[in-house]
Formats: structure tokens, C-alpha cells, sequence
């Protein structure tokens, strides 16, 4: 019997242990339950939800008819919406739709049955008012607004039961122009834009980012809305060669003299990617060309010249490349196809005395290597596989992968170039914050922005590539891959034309851009200015492969255009907006210039829009007014479940609803009382407790 | 209990404690079980019990036209009534969401004129919030005695800290918001909540 209270002692040192066991669990499973891991996702404050999804058909179906005049270096365009009414209720409407960016909206018609009216040029405010005074008394009334310098919203109120109202617009275009090969370039839909979360930071945030994005249409509702009709008369002064568009099928016609009438093949096209019209002069590009207007008393000048290409250098010095590639929800589809297969081809020209580096970014980031590493064949391929892995996904947070492209090691290393190549379609809404970080890290760097996909920010595109003194280049499709990477890394290798500067003997005048930009083989100096009289010569003068250059232009020669005088206030205006994100002019100064600009030259900016009204009411009193703001097509190519996984819309009710909504974060409380928990556990001590006792008992039973 | 204290082993010193101890730890034990299964029980009998005082607070309150006290000690007041039609459930709403509140009935957690959130526990009070459906009718009934109907138009599951509200709503909204998932034993971080809009 000696062994007896060792064993009742293991069972009492067993016992508490259980006993102790029990009581840290039980504890450690409130404090758990009590303390839920920070979700990294969660932000407080202010939130936007997106416009979601609209899967029934409007009620206001839009019908587009664009009817362009090239007639030499500039186009006119007149763009007819003709919103039908389909319901049995009065409507208000609102369309955001996209224009060239360097495109100047100076004519609003609206049109009901027999009756025009025609716009007035207002600032933004007060253009607002006079559309909400007549919409509340019944009056039909149009408004053009700018809300990008690429994308313009047309609202138009009181259109009644199945009745039809026209909204004309007009503006005047430049011709792009690269060696002897011209474009125009129409984009017809607004991509989606990602809203950077951090940067709505209050009502007039949330309010800008309200305007730039509409609800899209959900795929199932097919191509059939919104249809556009494009008819471009061609008229270039000379004998167009190679008229071809590259997104759309079209005929051509030949008209009198050297003109061609271009119309779509099929009649009419869904408005889901740019259509863009290419022709080119036969022979020699002519080296310049010179237009003239007087307007207001002032003569207004623009001159486009190209520097003679210099033959190819023997010996390209070492590069350093930085390769930016936007992997974001937006570019799922075809878009992230042809961008890595870009990046590839890119890849594959690097030689090993070039250094490179690869950053990617969606609403995260990731650098490839720590800094630029030499191209050897291993790091390259290296690189090559990492390419071949990305997946689309997320927002576009394109800022950090800015930042982190112009961050440089080297800033005063001479003897290599350093080069930063992005990949993108540009769909975001910080236009201003990527230009000011552009516009304060540029140092040596030199940005070229490569637009990818069927409907890019081409105005982002243009102005980073024109401060980081790069090129533009755009990929539509996989397709051109090949012949436009080719053609952009021939110009990166090729000499450059570079500290341009211009001068008129005699006059003191003002020159639109401000800052000439370097030109690259084959590219174009388009050149805007004003004055109280213009005669004499321009002379512009730089360095062209080491070598000094100049070319003169006699303005006598120059021919008449009534389309100078607002492509120089498009383009003086730009030019304002260069000032603003660089930080040289005020924000208020900046506006008060453009709203001037605006009402001056009769032109829709930022600070002015366009408004027609009607002056007699047709809505009639205690008729309800309903508002509907018309779906976009998806562009052509973009993966609908890689955008909206990710981008904006979560939940299904957001989307039904149309409607972007401000939204104020708030803290739910704990509302678990757990008491089935509570009465769970006392059981299991209650069970573990009489258990114990009954053994306990048993062992005694037997003893005795 | 006392039964089984009665029976504690006649042997004195080391030993004796020896014998004590499993048995003193059996019986820490079945007190323990016995104190948290009391609690558990307590909290739906409180629940329940609060209801039945708080509806005849309410009642005298729309009499009186002013919000009265459930109880001399109680530092919240009955502010409204919810019911769920279909499903028969009425609850009396109380001001003020402090867990203190919430263990006797729902509370508004907001009230800013166009929206209207609720909280109550998915164990007691929104337990019924696992059987509502999409139309489904909730009227709110004020201590004025005007009555709010609203019906629901959809469900969101989110964390806690992961809620928002929009500020600007086309119609009043009501939003009911309870823990998630209803089965799981212990409270966790997701959150059900239920949204209604105001019908004419």
C-alpha cells in the first residue's frame, strides 16, 4: 500500500494541471475573439463607392454622329448626340464622353424639332445656374462641360416622353503629324478611371471624382448602345497616300481635287474604343508648314517644322532603362497581353553594357531589383520570366511607381542616359499629382509613355511625355506590338534635337509651349504665337546630334486658317496647367487665366462651359423630372471580372444603384452576447468536475 | 454540493492534504460550471425580463409624450419600437449603445435625420435578423406614437471597421446591424446588417 499516495498524488498534480489547462484556454479563447486583426484594406473617413454596374437598358438611348473637316494641319469636328427620351416620364440626362485632348469645344447647338438654340460661353458657376434655374422651370436647357481636357460631360434637362432633343457640338482639332505620316485621332468612349482612395480628401474631391467616372454597362447589354457614325472629309492639301484606319474598317471615296470622303464600313460602330484615320504625303514630307489668323485685333501664328533626321549614330552610350508596367484590374484582357509582350520586345533589345530595372504596380508595388543591374543575359532572362508571370489585378496607384522610377541613383552620371518607359492605359483620376512629382523629380531622367489598350489617357500620356521630355507612343492591340516598340526604341537610340529655342526679329512675341520640348527622329515642333502684328522670320535653332541646327520660316509665306486662334488658347492653356503643377503659378491664377482665355475665345475649359436654353417651358408643372446619367461601354478588350474583382464596385446593391454616393465610415459595436458560449462552457466544468468527483469516489469505493 | 463536501478523508497531515486536493479541484471546478452556466443563463432571462418592463415604459412614455425611465437606476431611456411584420418580433429601442443598454433591448446607434442604425446582440434581441428577408416590412414606431415603415432592400456583411454609411441617401434608410455569423459561439469581427428603405 505504499504506492497508494504517490498515485493519488500524480492524480492531484494531473487534476490541476487539466484544471489549469482548461482555465487558459477558456481565457485565452475570449481574448482572441475580443481582439479582430486590423484588416489592412479598412480606411476610415471619407469613401467613394463606385457608379457600379448598370444592367437594365437606359431609358435615354444615345444615338452619335461625328463629321470631321481635315483641311491641311487642322480638322473641324462637329459631334451630334441626339438623346432619345424611351419613357413615359420627363428626363434629365447627363453623358461623359471624351474628345482629343488637344481639342478646343467653342459651339453648343441644342436642337428640339424645329427649333435651334444655340450655346453661350459662361464661367463654370454661373453656366450651372442658368442650366438649374431653367431646369426647374420646365425649360429645356443643354450644358457642355469640361471635366479632363480630354473628356466633357453634355447634361441636358426636361426631354419629355418619347420626345428626341439634339446636342451639337463643334471644335477644332491639331493634325499629328511623325515624318510624312499624319493622323486624327477621335477617342469615343472614357475608359474607367481608378479614384486613388487617398485622394479624396473632401467635398470638392469627392465632387471632381463624381465627374469623371459614369456607370458602365454591363456587358450581357451588348455592343448596342450608344452607336457612333463617323464621317471624316479629307482635304490635306496634297494627295493622300495609305488612308487606312487601324480599329475600324472603312471606305474611301474620292472626291474633287485631292479630297476623300471616309465613312465606316459597317455605318455605324459600338463607341468602345478611339477610332483614329492615318494618311500620309506622297514623296518627300514637306519640311514645314505655316498658318495665320487675325482675330481680335491680334495675328496668331502656327508654325509646324521638322529637323532633318541625322543618319544613325555608330555607337548608342550605355543606357540606364527603367521599365514601368501597370498590371491594375483596367489592363486585364488584351491590354496586359500587349504590354508584356511590349515589355519582352524591349527586353530582348537591352545589351549587356545597358542597366535596367523593372517596377510594376497595381494598387501595390513591387521594384525588381534593388537598383538599375547590368543586362546581363542571366538577369535578362531573369526579367523575362518575371514579365511572363504578372496577372491584372487591383487599382491603379501609379503614383509610388512614379516616384520610384525617378528615384536615381546617379542623378549626374553623364555618360549614361537614363530612360523610364511606362506601360499603361493611363485610367486614373490624379492627373495633377503624377504631373507635379513628374514635373519636381524629373533630374537627368527622360519619360517615354507607351498607351496601352483601346481607350488611354491620352491626355496623361501627352503631358507626362512632353514634361519628362519623352515620346508618346500608343499600342492598341497585340498586333502592333512589334512595328511600334521597333519604332519607339529606334527613336530612343537615334540622336535628338534638343535646347530648341525660338525668336522672331523684330516682334516681341508669345510663344505656345512655353518650354520647347527635345524632339526625337522624324517628330514635329508645333509652335502656337500671338501678337499685335507678326512679319519678319522665325527662326528656331538648337542641337541635333551634337551638331548646331537652324531653320528659318518666312511669315509671309504662311497661309490662312481660322482654326489658329483657339489651338494657340488650347494650347496656351495647357500651358497654364504645365505652370500650376510645377508650382510656378497659384492655383487661383491659374483659373482666373483660363476662365479669361475661356470666355474670350468662346471655348468650354475647365473655368467656362457652354449652355443653351430654351426660353419657354415644356415640362409641365408637378411633372416629376427623373435623372439618369447614361452607361459607358466597356472599351474593346478589357476583361470585365479583372476590373470590377478589384476596382471599385464590391457589392452587388452599389452597383444596382448607379449612383457614386458619398459614405461616412462608422465602427459597428459587439453586438454577441455569447451567452450559448457561456452556457457551453459551464457545462463542460460542470462535466468535468462531477467526472472527476464520481472517479474519485470510485477509487475510494474500492479502497475501503 | 454538500453531500459530496461531507465525505473528506479522516486522515490527518501531509496525506490527508494529498487526498484533499484532487477533490477540492473537482469541486473548484463544478462551482466554476455552475457560476458561468448561472451567467449564461442570465443574460437571455435578463433580456427577456427588460423587454417585458421596457414595453410598459414605452407605452407610459407615448402617454406622457417624453421619454421616462424603465427603472429609477436605468441611464437610458426607450426611444422607439421595432417590429419585423412578417416575423412577428417586436422589440422596444433604446437611446445611447453602450453594452450596458444593449443587455435589456436594441440601440440606436444613429440617428442624423436621413439614416437611422440599430444594434442589438444576435443572440437575444436581432435574433431574429437570420430569418429576414429582401422585402420584408420593419416599422419604427416613436415615442410619438408616428409610425415608420420601411422595407428591406439588402444585405452587406462586413467587418466591424469596414462599415460605411452613405450620408446623402435618395430615400431615409434604416439599417439594423447585428454580430455574424448567428451560429458562431464566440463574438468575432464580422458583422450582418440589414438595409431598409423608407416607404411612403
Amino acid at each position: 500500500m505504499t504506492r497508494q499516495p504517490e498515485i493519488r498524488h500524480r492524480l492531484s498534480v494531473g487534476l490541476s494541471l487539466l484544471f489549469a489547462v482548461v482555465l487558459a484556454c477558456l481565457l485565452s479563447a475570449s481574448l482572441v475573439a475580443r481582439e479582430p486583426e486590423p484588416d489592412p484594406a479598412a480606411g476610415g473617413g471619407l469613401m467613394l463607392r463606385g457608379k457600379g454596374v448598370e444592367e437594365a437598358m437606359p431609358a435615354m438611348r444615345l444615338g452619335t454622329d461625328i463629321s470631321a473637316k481635315i483641311s491641311g494641319q487642322t480638322a473641324r469636328v462637329t459631334v451630334t448626340q441626339a438623346f432619345r427620351n424611351t419613357s413615359d416620364t420627363w428626363m434629365e440626362a447627363t453623358y461623359l464622353y471624351p474628345l482629343p485632348e488637344d481639342g478646343a469645344v467653342d459651339s453648343l447647338r441644342m436642337v428640339v424639332g424645329q427649333r435651334i438654340f444655340i450655346g453661350k460661353i459662361k464661367t463654370r458657376e454661373e453656366a450651372r445656374e442658368t442650366y438649374e434655374k431653367a431646369k426647374a422651370e420646365g425649360r429645356k436647357a443643354g450644358l457642355v462641360e469640361q471635366a479632363r481636357a480630354n473628356m466633357f460631360r453634355n447634361t441636358i434637362a426636361n426631354v419629355g416622353p418619347g420626345e428626341t432633343v439634339l446636342v451639337q457640338i463643334e471644335f477644332q482639332a491639331p493634325v499629328r503629324q511623325l515624318g510624312g505620316d499624319y493622323a486624327l485621332r477621335l477617342p469615343l468612349v472614357v475608359g474607367p478611371r481608378y479614384v486613388p482612395p487617398h485622394t479624396l480628401s473632401d467635398g470638392k474631391a469627392v465632387a471632381d471624382a463624381q465627374d469623371v467616372t459614369a456607370p458602365l454597362a454591363h456587358p450581357k447589354l451588348g455592343n448596342g448602345l450608344n452607336p457612333v457614325t463617323i464621317t471624316v472629309e479629307l482635304a490635306p492639301g496634297f494627295q493622300p497616300e495609305g488612308i487606312t484606319s487601324p480599329y475600324h474598317k472603312i471606305m474611301v471615296q474620292k472626291m474633287a481635287g485631292n479630297s476623300r470622303m471616309v465613312t465606316l464600313a459597317k455605318g455605324e460602330t459600338p463607341a468602345n474604343r478611339d477610332f483614329e484615320l492615318r494618311w500620309s504625303a506622297p514623296g518627300k514630307a514637306p519640311a514645314f508648314a505655316l498658318f495665320k489668323q487675325r482675330f481680335n485685333g491680334l495675328d496668331y501664328v502656327m508654325a509646324a517644322l521638322t529637323p532633318p533626321s541625322a543618319g544613325p549614330v555608330g555607337n548608342v552610350p550605355p543606357r540606364e532603362m527603367i521599365f514601368v508596367i501597370d498590371n491594375s484590374g483596367s489592363m486585364g484582357g488584351e491590354s496586359i497581353r500587349a504590354a508584356k509582350a511590349s515589355l519582352l520586345y524591349a527586353l530582348g533589345t537591352l545589351r549587356p553594357q545597358d542597366r535596367f530595372n523593372i517596377i510594376r504596380f497595381d494598387d501595390t508595388m513591387t521594384v525588381l531589383f534593388e537598383e538599375a543591374v547590368p543586362a546581363t543575359p542571366d538577369q535578362v532572362d531573369f526579367a523575362k520570366r518575371y514579365t511572363q508571370g504578372l496577372d491584372a489585378d487591383g487599382g491603379t496607384e501609379m503614383l509610388p511607381a512614379l516616384e520610384a522610377a525617378l528615384s536615381d541613383r546617379r542623378p549626374h552620371d553623364a555618360t549614361a542616359i537614363r530612360q523610364v518607359i511606362f506601360l499603361t492605359d493611363g485610367n486614373l483620376s490624379n492627373e495633377r499629382e503624377m504631373m507635379e512629382v513628374l514635373n519636381s523629380s524629373l533630374g537627368r531622367s527622360r519619360v517615354f509613355m507607351v498607351g496601352i489598350g483601346s481607350a488611354p489617357n491620352n491626355y496623361l500620356m501627352n503631358r507626362m511625355a512632353e514634361t519628362g521630355r519623352g515620346t508618346y507612343t500608343n499600342i492598341s492591340h497585340d498586333s502592333e506590338v512589334d512595328a511600334e516598340m521597333r519604332k519607339l526604341l529606334d527613336r530612343l537610340s537615334a540622336p535628338v534635337a534638343s535646347d530648341l529655342k525660338v525668336s522672331v526679329d523684330g516682334t516681341n512675341v508669345e510663344f505656345a509651349p512655353r518650354v520647347l520640348p527635345d524632339l526625337y527622329a522624324g517628330e514635329p515642333l508645333v509652335l502656337l504665337a500671338r501678337s499685335k502684328e507678326l512679319k519678319g522670320k522665325i527662326t528656331v535653332s538648337g542641337t541635333l546630334g551634337g551638331k548646331a541646327w537652324s531653320q528659318t520660316l518666312r511669315l509671309q509665306d504662311a497661309s490662312s486658317s481660322d482654326a489658329v486662334a483657339r489651338l494657340w488658347a488650347n494650347r496656351r492653356i495647357a500651358d497654364l496647367e504645365a505652370q500650376r503643377w510645377a508650382n510656378e503659378i497659384d492655383d487661383s491664377v491659374a483659373d482666373a487665366a483660363i476662365e479669361e482665355l475661356g470666355l474670350d475665345f468662346h471655348i468650354v475649359t475647365r473655368r467656362t462651359s457652354l449652355i443653351a436654353e430654351d426660353d419657354t417651358p415644356s415640362r409641365p408643372e408637378g411633372a416629376t423630372l427623373t435623372r439618369e446619367e447614361l452607361p459607358l461601354l466597356l472599351p474593346a478588350g478589357w476583361d470585365f471580372d479583372a476590373l470590377f474583382n478589384n476596382q471599385g464596385v464590391h457589392d452587388a446593391k452599389a452597383a444596382a444603384e448607379g449612383q457614386a454616393e458619398l459614405e461616412q465610415a462608422m465602427e459597428l459595436p459587439d453586438t454577441a452576447t455569447g451567452f450559448v458560449a457561456l452556457l457551453l462552457r459551464g457545462l463542460a466544468l460542470l462535466g468535468l468536475g462531477f467526472g472527476s468527483l464520481a472517479v474519485l469516489r470510485r477509487r475510494r469505493g474500492k479502497r475501503a | 454540493m454538500s453531500a459530496l463536501a461531507l465525505r473528506l478523508p479522516q486522515v490527518g497531515g501531509r496525506a490527508s492534504w494529498r487526498a484533499l486536493l484532487p477533490r477540492l479541484f473537482a469541486l473548484l471546478l463544478v462551482v466554476a460550471g455552475l457560476v458561468q452556466f448561472g451567467q449564461g443563463l442570465w443574460i437571455p432571462v435578463k433580456a427577456q425580463v427588460a423587454q417585458v418592463l421596457l414595453d410598459r415604459s414605452f407605452s407610459a412614455s407615448m402617454d406622457a409624450g417624453a421619454p421616462l425611465k424603465p427603472w429609477p437606476w436605468a441611464d437610458m431611456q426607450p426611444v422607439a419600437r421595432i417590429t419585423a411584420t412578417r416575423l412577428d418580433v417586436s422589440d422596444v429601442v433604446l437611446s445611447g449603445a453602450s453594452g450596458q443598454a444593449m443587455a435589456f433591448g436594441p440601440t440606436e446607434v444613429l440617428d442624423n435625420g436621413s439614416v437611422r442604425i440599430l444594434a442589438a446582440h444576435r443572440d437575444t434581441h436581432f435574433r431574429f435578423m437570420r430569418d429576414l428577408r429582401v422585402g420584408d416590412e420593419l416599422v419604427l414606431q416613436g415615442i410619438n406614437g408616428v409610425k415608420h415603415r420601411y422595407r428591406v432592400t439588402h444585405f452587406q456583411t462586413v467587418r466591424w471597421d469596414g462599415f460605411a454609411y452613405p450620408v446623402s441617401p435618395d430615400r431615409e434608410l434604416l439599417a439594423l446591424a447585428t454580430c455574424y455569423p448567428f451560429d458562431a459561439v464566440e463574438p468575432g469581427p464580422l458583422r450582418r446588417v440589414a438595409w431598409a428603405e423608407l416607404v411612403e
